[in-house]
C-alpha cells in the first residue's frame, strides 16, 4: 500500500480557503479516527498550520479512488460544498514522500527553508502516533523526514541566515559587537518592525530596552511588554551614552539625527561601536551619519536588500536540496520494498 | 624549506578561501600552518644546538624568529576557532617572510668580535622578535578589521556571511596583541641596554638601531596611549597597528645594518 498525500496549500489556495479547511489541534484525533474507521486509510497524519492542510495517508484504494475519496473527507470536515477547480494537490510514491521531505525541510514553505514547520511537522506526527493512527509505513517516512531535514540543514545553505528585517538587525548586531548580554537596545518610535526587531535582539540576550515614543502612553505599553523602561520623546538624546543599538521609525518629517548631533554624543561614549537601524520612512537618520567613524547605519532598504540576497542564496541551494531529496526517498522506498519482500 | 612549502600552499589556500569570502571553516588552513610550525621548530632547533646558542643573530635567522613568532602567537590564538581565521592573513605574511629569508646575503656569520654571546644576549633577542611577532599579528587583525568595517558601512552581505567575529572582538585582539607585544619590546630592550655589555670599542649610545628600536617602542606606546586614555579605537587601532608593523617591517633590516652591534 502507497503513501498518499492530498492537501492544498499557499501555493495553491488563498487564506480563505485555508483557513475554512484548517483543523484545529482538538479535531485532529476524531479525524484521523474517522478516516480509519470509515476504511479510508490504514495509517493517517493530518498536518494543519496556517500555510497548509495535508493528510499523509497510506491506503488499500486505488490512488485515483482514495484521492476522491480523501477530498470529499476534507470537503465534508471544511463544510465546504461551493466548487473547486486546482486548489487541491495529490501526490502518491515517489512523489508523495519527495513532498514530505521537501515539506520537512521548508523547501515547500513560504519562506523559503524556514525551521517552524519541521515543529508542526513533529507535533502533527507525534499527535497521530499518540491517536494510534501510524504505522510501519509511515513511522519510516515521518522518521525519514526528520533525517533528511537534519542533513540538509547540516550540509546546505538553505537554512543560511535571515529572511526577515528583524532577524537581519540581530544579525547585524552579532557581526558588530563581541556579545549582545550587555547591549542596551533603544527603540525611537513605537512601529510594528521596531518592536519585532526589539524582541529579537532580546532574544538573543540583548540587556534591556528603552523605548521613547511621541506618544508616551504608547512608549509606556511597549516598554511594558517588552521588559524594559519608557522614556519622554525629547529626553531620548540624554540617554544616548548607555545605548548602543538604536531602532527608529518615528513619523517625523525630518532627520531627528545627524553628524552635527551624533558627533559630541560619540565622544561621550567614548567611541563605542553604535548600530542604528532606521526603519523610518522618511528616513529619520541622515545617512551621513553612516561615514562617521564606529557608526554603522541601515535603512530599511539596507536591511531589505539583505534578506533579499539571503533568499537568493537559499534558492540557489534547492537544486542541490531537491538531488538529496530524491536521493533520500528512493533509498526509503527501495528499503521499503526489500523489507517487504524478505 | 619543507615548513616553507606548507606556507605557501597555506598562503595559497588562504587566497581561495577569501575568494570565497571566508565562508569556511579554516580547520585545513590552521593545520597546514601548524604542520609548517613544526617543521620551522625542529629546523631552528637544529641550527641552534650546532651553533650552540639561540639562531637569531643575523638577519636570516631574525627574519625566520619574527614568522616563527608570529605563528606561534597565531597557533595559540587559533585554538579558539572564532579567531582562525587570522590565518588566512598570518600564512601570507609568514611565506612572504621565509621568501625574503631565503636571499643569500642575509645568511652571513658575524664577526666574531663582534659576536654577543650569553643567555642575556638570547633573552633580549627572543623578546623583541617575540614582541614583533605579536605587532604583526595586531596588524593582521587590523587588516581583518577594514575589511570587515568596509563590508558593514557599505551594507554587503559578505560582513555577515563571512566566518571573520565581531568586529568588537577584532578590536580586542588588536589591543590585546599591541599589549603585549610592548611588554615584550619593553623587557627586550631593558634586558639589552641593562644587562647586556656592547662589545669592547663599541657603545650603545648613539647607535643606529638602539634609537630606531626607541622609536618603536615610543609609537607603540603612543598607539597604546591614544586607545586607552583618548579612545581613540575602531579604524584608527586598527590602521595604527598596520602602520606601525609596516613600518617595522620596511626599516628592521635597514636599521640592522646600519646598525655596526646588530649588523651581522
Amino acid at each position: 500500500m502507497p503513501v498518499v498525500v492530498i492537501g492544498l496549500s499557499h501555493h495553491t489556495a488563498p487564506v480563505e480557503l485555508r483557513e475554512k479547511f484548517a483543523f484545529t489541534p482538538a479535531r485532529i484525533p476524531a479525524a484521523l479516527q474517522s478516516l480509519r474507521d470509515t476504511g479510508l486509510a490504514e495509517e493517517a497524519v493530518i498536518l494543519s498550520t496556517c500555510n497548509r492542510v495535508e493528510i499523509y495517508a497510506v491506503t488499500h484504494l486505488e490512488p485515483d479512488n482514495a484521492f476522491a475519496a480523501l477530498r470529499r473527507f476534507l470537503c465534508e470536515a471544511a463544510g465546504h460544498q461551493e466548487p473547486l477547480n486546482n486548489e487541491f494537490y495529490t501526490m502518491s510514491e515517489p512523489h508523495s514522500i519527495e513532498h514530505l521531505f521537501k515539506v520537512a525541510c521548508g523547501l515547500d514553505s513560504m519562506v523559503l527553508g524556514e525551521t517552524e514547520i519541521l515543529g508542526q511537522l513533529k507535533k502533527a506526527y507525534e499527535l497521530a502516533v499518540q491517536q494510534r493512527s501510524t504505522a510501519a509505513r509511515l513511522n519510516k517516512a515521518f522518521q525519514r523526514a526528520f533525517n533528511v531535514a537534519k542533513h540538509i540543514r547540516t550540509n546546505t545553505n538553505i537554512q543560511r541566515g535571515s529572511v526577515s528585517v528583524a532577524s537581519v538587525a540581530v544579525e547585524l548586531a552579532e557581526k558588530i559587537f563581541s556579545t549582545l548580554s550587555n547591549r542596551e537596545v533603544m527603540v525611537l518610535g513605537a512601529g510594528d518592525t521596531s518592536e519585532k526587531a526589539a524582541r529579537a535582539l532580546l532574544s538573543r540576550g540583548a540587556k534591556s530596552v528603552i523605548v521613547a515614543n511621541r506618544t508616551h502612553e504608547r512608549a509606556v505599553a511597549l516598554a511594558q511588554e517588552l521588559g524594559g523602561r519608557a522614556v519622554r520623546f525629547e529626553q531620548w538624546a540624554d540617554e544616548f551614552t548607555r545605548v548602543d543599538i538604536i531602532i527608529s521609525s518615528t513619523a517625523a518629517p525630518h532627520y531627528i539625527l545627524e553628524p552635527g548631533k551624533l558627533a559630541p554624543l560619540m565622544k561621550l561614549r567614548q567611541n563605542r561601536p553604535l548600530l542604528l537601524i532606521d526603519i523610518a520612512v522618511p528616513r529619520d537618520i541622515d545617512p551621513a551619519v553612516n561615514l562617521m567613524e564606529n557608526v554603522y547605519l541601515y535603512n530599511i532598504d539596507d536591511l531589505q536588500a539583505i534578506a533579499d540576497d539571503y533568499l537568493r542564496l537559499r534558492q540557489e541551494e534547492v537544486g542541490r536540496c531537491e538531488a538529496i531529496i530524491r536521493q533520500k526517498a528512493r533509498e526509503l522506498l527501495d528499503g521499503m520494498q526489500r523489507s517487504r519482500q524478505s | 624549506m619543507v615548513a616553507l612549502v606548507l606556507y605557501g600552499i597555506s598562503a595559497a589556500y588562504s587566497l581561495f578561501l577569501l575568494q570565497r569570502e571566508i565562508r569556511r571553516d579554516h580547520i585545513l588552513n590552521y593545520s597546514l600552518l601548524l604542520a609548517g610550525f613544526i617543521f620551522q621548530t625542529v629546523a631552528m632547533l637544529q641550527r641552534g644546538f650546532s651553533l650552540s646558542r639561540c639562531p637569531i643573530h643575523n638577519l636570516f635567522e631574525a627574519t625566520l624568529f619574527i614568522s616563527w613568532a608570529l605563528l606561534a602567537a597565531f597557533l595559540v590564538i587559533g585554538l579558539f576557532p572564532k579567531f582562525r581565521f587570522l590565518g588566512a592573513f598570518v600564512s601570507q605574511l609568514v611565506f612572504g617572510l621565509g621568501i625574503f629569508a631565503l636571499m643569500p646575503a642575509l645568511d652571513k656569520s658575524q664577526a666574531p668580535e663582534k659576536m654577543l654571546e650569553g643567555f642575556e644576549t638570547s633573552l633580549h633577542a627572543s623578546l623583541v622578535l617575540l614582541a614583533y611577532g605579536a605587532f604583526g599579528l595586531a596588524a593582521a587583525a587590523g587588516i581583518m578589521f577594514l575589511c570587515q568595517e568596509r563590508d558593514l558601512k557599505s551594507h554587503k552581505i559578505r560582513a555577515l556571511v563571512s566566518m571573520m567575529p565581531p568586529i568588537q572582538r577584532l578590536e580586542l585582539v588588536i589591543s590585546w596583541m599591541l599589549a603585549c607585544g610592548f611588554i615584550l619590546l619593553t623587557a627586550g630592550l631593558v634586558v639589552g641596554s641593562f644587562f647586556m655589555k656592547p662589545p669592547p670599542g663599541m657603545s650603545l649610545r648613539g647607535d643606529f638601531k638602539v634609537i630606531w628600536s626607541f622609536l618603536v617602542w615610543l609609537m607603540y606606546l603612543g598607539l597604546l596611549v591614544a586607545h586607552w586614555q583618548f579612545a581613540q579605537r575602531g579604524r584608527r587601532l586598527a590602521l595604527g597597528a598596520i602602520g606601525s608593523f609596516a613600518f617595522v617591517l620596511l626599516t628592521f633590516w635597514g636599521a640592522n645594518l646600519a646598525s655596526p652591534i646588530h649588523s651581522p
